[in-house]
């Protein structure tokens, strides 16, 4: 089985580190792509925490001896080479642009939490108790906006996480390399200047959010 | 001062961020799926072990200075 970190751009070579399953890594060109993967005699990998932090590793290790990388998803093996060329074959286009995208930037992901405060409205009742929770969603949504829009700007590009969360704000950003000192201070500016919202910032990351086509718009 | 927010919170999200970026985010290629959603949830109920237990370790001292602003 082919276990596949990324497509790398301008790699210096590759890190001296094991990569899933203990395998020692290699660097391939296949469909004109430089690759950076490793093989294992094994049938495909349990997924295990060692397994996801080695995935991690690597591809935290290739971003800092790249132009650019696009991390791979963890969770997908090939049986051998052809399988894995024909389906990079299949998103060569997309493996492109994405190269395009995300070359000389790293990523950052934000989330914001608490915000507006809450109107105790176990108080009200009925429509009174509707319309509290009706203005307090808007009012969160105006402060999301206003904590992701000025630091979507400092990006390339960004992107907002829906789903299932009571956080106030989930998001990434893609960010030049030249720019980060900018964002990060940024960042600060937004800490200070809302201190009613906990904001926590991780990064640098590999591109993973903007690496697939459908993930964070310019 | 706005930079003391409680460390055990900054290490929880960042590791749950990079789980959630090598499980959910990247490059997808068509081919043998070989994990099931029963393997991520694994991922996930092992984190959250993991997450419980630095929490534990590092919550008695952080607690004082986190202002309650717990997740």
């Amino acid at each position: 089985m082919i276990h596949f970190y990324g497509v790398v751009e301008a790699l210096e070579g590759l890190p001296e580190i094991d990569g899933v399953d203990a395998q020692p890594l290699e660097r391939r060109r296949i469909e004109g792509l430089d690759l950076v993967l490793s093989e294992t005699p094994l049938e495909p990998s349990e997924v295990t925490q060692d397994a996801v932090l080695a995935h991690a590793n690597v591809v935290e290790e290739l971003m800092a001896r790249s132009a650019a990388v696009l991390p791979a998803r963890f969770g997908r093996a090939f049986a051998n080479e052809e399988e894995l060329a024909d389906a990079l074959r299949a998103k060569a286009p997309q493996l492109a642009r994405g190269l395009n995208l995300v070359r000389g930037c790293v990523e950052f992901g934000l989330r914001a939490l608490g915000g507006v405060a809450d109107d105790e409205p176990s108080r009200l009742s009925g429509r009174g108790y509707m319309r509290a929770r009706l203005a307090e969603e808007k009012a969160r949504q105006r402060l999301a906006t206003e904590l992701h829009e000025p630091l979507a700007r400092l990006a390339r590009a960004s992107t907002r996480f829906g789903g299932a969360s009571s956080d106030l704000l989930r998001s990434a950003y893609l960010v030049s390399r030249e720019d980060i000192a900018a964002f990060s201070e940024h960042v600060r500016s937004l800490e200070t200047g809302h201190p009613e919202v906990t904001i926590v910032c991780t990064g640098p990351w590999p591109p993973y959010s903007f690496a697939d086509n459908g993930e964070g718009d310019a | 001062m706005s930079s003391a927010e409680p460390q055990t919170l900054k290490q929880q999200v960042t590791l749950l961020d990079l789980v959630d970026r090598v499980l959910n985010k990247g490059v997808v290629l068509s081919g043998d799926i070989t994990l099931s959603v029963a393997d991520v949830d694994l991922v996930y109920v092992g984190l959250r072990v993991l997450l419980a237990s630095v929490a534990t370790l590092e919550e008695p001292r952080e607690r004082l200075s986190a202002d309650g602003a717990r997740p």
